[in-house]
């Protein structure tokens, strides 16, 4: 665990109340805690964010401080246990707003005005917030009310157009990608708005839209419709340029190979590394524009070939000759993939209902600040922590307060 | 193309220089998405050109470097070096631009930077206060340091391609329908927004440091690093499960992705009070109060056939139809959208989603920003450079004010 103290961290000193959900806003947060930034999510019993939600680590399901879902994304945050359905419970999530530097929430659009915990609300006593909140058509338009998680999302996004296999239907990415595509704009967004408030004093309000996100994938099919009134097409795994550029089948049950073949010398050095040089003379795949044109044949001979090879060693042979391959990793993979561990791109934290799990770090490294790797919270955790340190909630309101049910 | 210009505006990081030797999406990305939010960008090419210049799509699928879709997407809000780095005064200009930058941003190859002496070690002892922003496929260090790695690749190896098609929609058919690519730049895509949040975090650390720093980011990570969902059910269930359907990547029950009368919907309702509504919007089917899908527990055992009830409803009506329902009741249910569409609706309109832009003569709308700040507003302040269209003016007269 990379826990480099004696750095320093790039976000400390910067405060972000999170009232975020399901994964797109945890997500945004979970990488601006890891920064530094002091994170604090408010919860309750009635409104359990992720707890509530599988996987749960064995035996221990249904319990709040078991969640995996829950561990994996409020690693290094707060809990504070405030219930929202009550005048008092909102007044105390206003004051804790009052103290931070950034507030988030990835409601229904409309929820946290109704809260009295919105943008003109909250501006009103901190008018330097940084609020940004992220929904699935966005906050502002004709649909920005409607309602759809990751899925539908995906769908609308124009992503699923160029999705699927050669001829068939639209297909969705894996990944519930416009979460975790969208809460990593956010916290973009986020620190660009801090640089800009550093520099102006000037606080702001953001939104995003989760299929915004996905748009900036398709940059490519969205210009050569408007421009040429080209439809877009769903081609399985080739490119509209290159050929091969494929995913093929190998030896064991359900193993793939990636292969991307770019340049004429990376093809001479393909053929001869599968043993069949005779490609190289064949008139069906000579040149690029005889490969494309014959695509399937192509793509068949390859997989005639990587029927009998191993994934992996397939992927070492081709790379051995100068050709990017690799093996298609499944995600319990990638937990134990030597390059991502080589490089400290996953990190094992402990808990104390859980015990250590492993799960992705921050994917880049940085040789002069430093990042920070902690458990998740339990719940509540940090209730009297913020409440009478922060926001100088006094004991006996404290008390008052954690009797009349405010506080669960 | 000058004439698409408009007024200088301010944006959140107006006064931060950033200097990108870019070629392809990824490090081309995070230098667009610091110009987008009002840093002056050069973007230096050497005489060849970026690659994706080369790419695509032209109007009227007519080649031509200075009018290529991809290209003019990727390098809008930007000016534009040309220089020869293997010579001497080139590289020599090289240094005067890095000279006077906050940000470098880079995805060429490693052994290039090194042979160029424009490698991460070499720039930080010369620019002490400078971020260095490198992208790689897989990182500088490790045992596939030096493998070679592009868009398909690190998708592959960053656990994308085994998990797409993915949650709720699956292979049908563990052979014919293998893990899939998209035909667009996912990888590449999120690399260079990775790139940009670690830069920008770098950038914000130096506020309190004083200091520069390399922020070094492996492709392969950067895809590996989103699949949060996937990964957290590895590392708490601990299950090999297999691309088809099954209860373990479909998630809590109902959450389908299901043919309907003109083209397919999501209907995902994870919840009690989603699946009574559900019901009720079904017009409360007899079978659907059965003990077989009463709980989410006999949902979740019974989900095949599950599957099938709601293929009997959906098939019935139309993509809209069925969102309306979903409206009315607020239920997920949502239909696919084809680009077209997305391109024409009032929503897009309103939210400025697309951006009017000239390529090559012929108008063409691309994505414009992905995120609306509004104390700081988005525009597209110039268009892509053609080659080496600012060199002069970027090394004479210094960067714009």
């Amino acid at each position: 665990m990379t826990t480099a103290r004696s750095l320093h961290l790039p976000l400390e000193g910067v405060r972000v109340l999170d009232l975020g959900q399901f994964i797109a806003i945890p997500f945004c947060t979970l990488w601006l805690a890891w920064l530094g930034a002091e994170v604090i999510v408010v919860e309750s019993r009635r409104r359990m964010t992720s707890r509530t939600a599988p996987p749960f680590a064995e035996g221990r399901e249904k319990e709040p401080n078991a969640s995996g879902y829950f561990n994996h994304l409020y690693s290094s945050k707060k809990s504070v246990t405030v219930d929202m359905t009550t005048a008092e419970g909102r007044d105390i999530v206003r004051r804790i707003a009052g103290v931070c530097d950034v507030m988030v929430d990835n409601f229904s659009t409309g929820v946290l005005e109704k809260l009295g915990l919105g943008y003109e609300a909250i501006a009103a006593i901190s008018p330097s917030i940084i609020m940004l909140s992220n929904g699935a058509f966005g906050r502002v338009g004709p649909m920005a009310n409607s309602r759809g998680l990751h899925s539908a999302v995906n769908l609308f996004s124009g992503v699923a157009d160029v999705t699927g296999y050669a001829g068939g239907h639209p297909r969705l990415l894996g990944g519930v990608l416009p979460d975790p595509l969208s809460g990593t704009y956010s916290g973009f967004a986020i620190m660009a708005a801090i640089y800009h408030r550093q520099k102006t004093g000037q606080g702001q309000f953001i939104d995003v839209a989760m299929h915004e996100a996905m748009l900036t994938l398709i940059p490519e099919a969205v210009i050569d419709l408007t421009m040429n009134d080209v439809e877009p097409q769903r081609v399985g795994n080739r490119d509209r340029v290159h050929a091969p550029h494929g995913i093929y089948r190998c030896q064991e049950d359900d193993t793939w190979l990636a292969v991307s073949v770019k340049d004429e010398n990376s093809w001479v050095a393909f053929c001869k590394a599968a043993g069949h040089a005779e490609w190289l003379n064949d008139p069906r795949f000579a040149t690029l524009d005889a490969r494309r044109m014959n695509i399937s044949a192509l793509d068949m001979a390859i997989e005639q070939w990587s029927l009998g090879q191993n994934a992996h060693a397939a992927a070492d042979l081709l790379q051995r000759a100068g050709v990017p391959a690799g093996p298609v990793l499944r995600l319990d993979e990638m937990l134990d993939n030597e390059q991502l561990n080589a490089r400290g791109g996953v990190v094992s934290i402990d808990h104390p209902v859980v015990g250590p799990r492993r799960q992705m770090a921050l994917p880049w490294r940085m040789d002069s600040l430093g990042v920070e790797y902690r458990r998740a919270p339990l719940l509540g955790e940090h209730t009297r922590e913020v409440l009478t340190e922060l926001v100088g909630v006094s004991e006996s309101d404290y008390a008052r307060l954690e009797a009349g049910g405010v506080l669960s | 193309m000058s004439g698409n210009a408009q007024p200088s505006i301010h944006g959140p990081l107006a006064g931060v220089t950033v200097v990108e030797l870019g070629d392809g999406t990824a490090g081309p990305y995070t230098a667009k998405l610091f110009g987008d939010l009002g840093a002056d960008v050069i973007k230096v090419e050497g005489p060849e050109g970026d690659v994706s210049r080369r790419r695509g799509p032209f109007p009227d699928g007519r080649a031509d470097p200075e009018a290529s879709g991809l290209f003019m997407y990727l390098n809008s809000n930007k000016l534009g070096a040309m220089l020869d780095l293997d010579s001497k005064p080139g590289l020599a200009d090289m240094h005067e631009l890095l000279g006077r930058a906050d940000i470098f941003i880079t995805n060429i190859p490693g052994k290039r930077l090194e042979a160029l002496g424009l490698d991460a070690k070499t720039l930080r002892a010369r620019y002490p206060k400078l971020i260095v922003t490198t992208i790689s496929p897989f990182g500088a260090d490790g045992p596939w340091a030096d493998k070679l790695g592009d868009e398909l690749v690190t998708f592959a190896m960053g656990g994308m391609a085994y998990s797409t098609p993915g949650m709720p929609d699956a292979a049908d058919d563990l052979i014919k329908e293998p893990p899939l690519h998209p035909a667009c730049f996912v990888a590449e895509t999120i690399a260079g927004l990775v790139a940009a949040e670690g830069a920008m975090a770098a950038l914000l650390g130096r506020g309190r440091t004083g200091e520069g720093c390399h922020v070094e980011l492996s492709q392969q990570a950067a895809m590996a690093s989103l699949q949060i969902r996937d990964v957290m059910t590895a590392s708490y269930v601990g299950s090999r499960y297999n691309r088809l359907l099954n209860p373990v990547t479909i998630g809590r029950m109902p959450n389908f992705y299901l043919p309907c009368k003109d083209g397919y919907v999501t209907v995902a309702g994870p919840m009690e009070i989603h699946w009574d509504r559900l019901v009720e919007t079904m017009g409360n089917p007899a079978w659907a109060k059965s003990e077989l899908y009463s709980t989410e527990i006999a949902r979740t055992a019974n989900w095949v056939a599950l599957r099938l009830k709601l293929i009997e409803w959906t098939m019935t009506l139309t993509g809209d139809e069925l969102h309306a329902f979903a409206e009315k009741s607020q239920l997920p249910i949502f239909p696919f959208y084809t680009i077209r569409r997305l391109t024409e609706i009032e929503h897009s309109r309103v939210r400025q989603t697309f951006v009017e832009v000239d390529i090559g003569g012929k108008q063409a709308r691309m994505p414009a920003a992905p995120f609306k700040m509004r104390g700081t507003p988005w525009s597209l302040r110039y268009p892509a450079p053609r080659l080496g269209e600012h060199t002069a003016a970027v090394l004479k007269d210094g960067l714009p004010a």
